[in-house]
């Protein structure tokens, strides 16, 4: 009796395992090329589009409401400031849909393809946290005060999240070709490189 | 980013502009507005008769094209302050009268399809918002200045 009862459960736990394996979405081969082409691309974005500090210094930086509040119009100047802020808006919520797009293929993909020791996985689990909670806090302010709320808390997050792309770049650099210094140094007559 | 590297065609056709089209310019926007109105709209290719004569059109149409990122990235980079005097510029240089300009340019809103293919939409946008309070700039100072009384 006893052994049919452990049979029976054997059987029920091997039929629920194969109906929970049946339920996963059926998924890409690990690391589709499409995948890691999208993940680059994103990073590329956030580092040439998004986070360069001239932008920052554009969107937050004074110079301009300076220049603007000289002009003494409160109709050019509240122009000016809806106008910044509905940009930084978009700033924020770019910086942080890349991030997390960035976060899920770490978290999915890239793993697979580099080897990082437990504390750095950890420093980036961190640094992914703590960039998320101040693109948050940022996206509050911004959304309460206007773009000249917090400028100096924009380009710390801006810095912050810069440094958690260049840890993920690393991961990502076998999708850089690297040309050999000798191939690269060989030039045609017209100066046109190899 | 690595910059690709160009054809000589192309970079001669580029040389070729920069020596003799564009000084006759009298800025980044009126630059930017100029190539703009050369890019064809059905293909976006850019067409110069004269360029594609002494080159090639495929390389008239690159530098062209080289040209006109390099007008927006121009402008983009610009303070408020900078791109203002910008479209002052621009305005003078159309010999429009300034209250039919601004009128035209605050409701047509031409800057929107005068950027160039693949730009980054934060910076375009960047860019026609920074347009959007010169203009308003501009409006406030015209209207300020009072016409010059009439000499008797």
């Amino acid at each position: 009796m006893m052994q049919l009862v452990i049979f029976l459960a054997l059987a029920v736990g091997l039929l629920v395992l194969l109906l929970m394996a049946m339920r996963r979405q059926p998924s890409h081969a690990a690391g589709s090329a499409g995948e890691l082409v999208t993940a680059k691309k994103t990073l590329e974005s956030l580092q040439l589009g998004l986070l360069p500090a001239e932008l920052v210094d554009q969107i937050f930086g004074e110079r301009d409401l300076a220049y603007v509040a000289a002009i003494g119009s409160n109709e050019i100047r509240s122009l000016f400031l809806s106008e910044r802020k509905r940009l930084a808006l978009t700033w924020i919520r770019q910086v942080r849909k890349q991030v997390r797009a960035l976060k899920d293929f770490h978290v999915s993909r890239s793993r697979m393809f580099t080897q990082m020791s437990r504390w750095r996985e950890l420093s980036l689990a961190l640094d992914f946290g703590g960039l998320e909670a101040r693109c948050r806090v940022l996206q509050l302010l911004l959304l309460w005060r206007g773009a000249y709320a917090a400028p100096d808390f924009a380009r710390r997050t801006a810095a912050t999240a810069g440094r958690v792309c260049s840890t993920l770049d690393q991961s990502l650099a076998f999708l850089t070709p690297s040309i050999p210094v000798s191939l690269a140094s060989e030039s045609d007559a017209d100066g046109s490189m190899v | 980013m690595a910059a690709k590297a160009k054809r000589p065609d192309v970079l001669a056709a580029s040389a070729d502009l920069r020596k003799r089209t564009l000084p006759h310019t009298s800025g980044s926007l009126d630059r930017m507005i100029y190539v703009a109105s050369m890019r064809d709209y059905n293909t976006g290719l850019y067409v110069h008769q004269g360029l594609a004569a002494r080159f090639s059109p495929e390389a008239a149409s690159e530098a062209l094209a080289d040209c006109h990122w390099e007008c927006f990235q121009e402008l983009v980079s610009l303070e408020l302050k900078d791109l203002t005097e910008q479209l002052d510029l621009y305005m003078r240089a159309t010999g429009s009268a300034p209250h039919d300009f601004l009128r035209a340019w605050k409701d047509l809103e031409p800057y929107r399809v005068a950027v160039p293919v693949g730009t980054d939409s934060l910076m375009a946008q960047f860019l026609f918002s920074n347009l959007k309070i010169a203009l308003a700039i501009l409006e406030h100072q015209t209207l300020r200045v009072p016409e010059p009384a009439p000499v008797a």
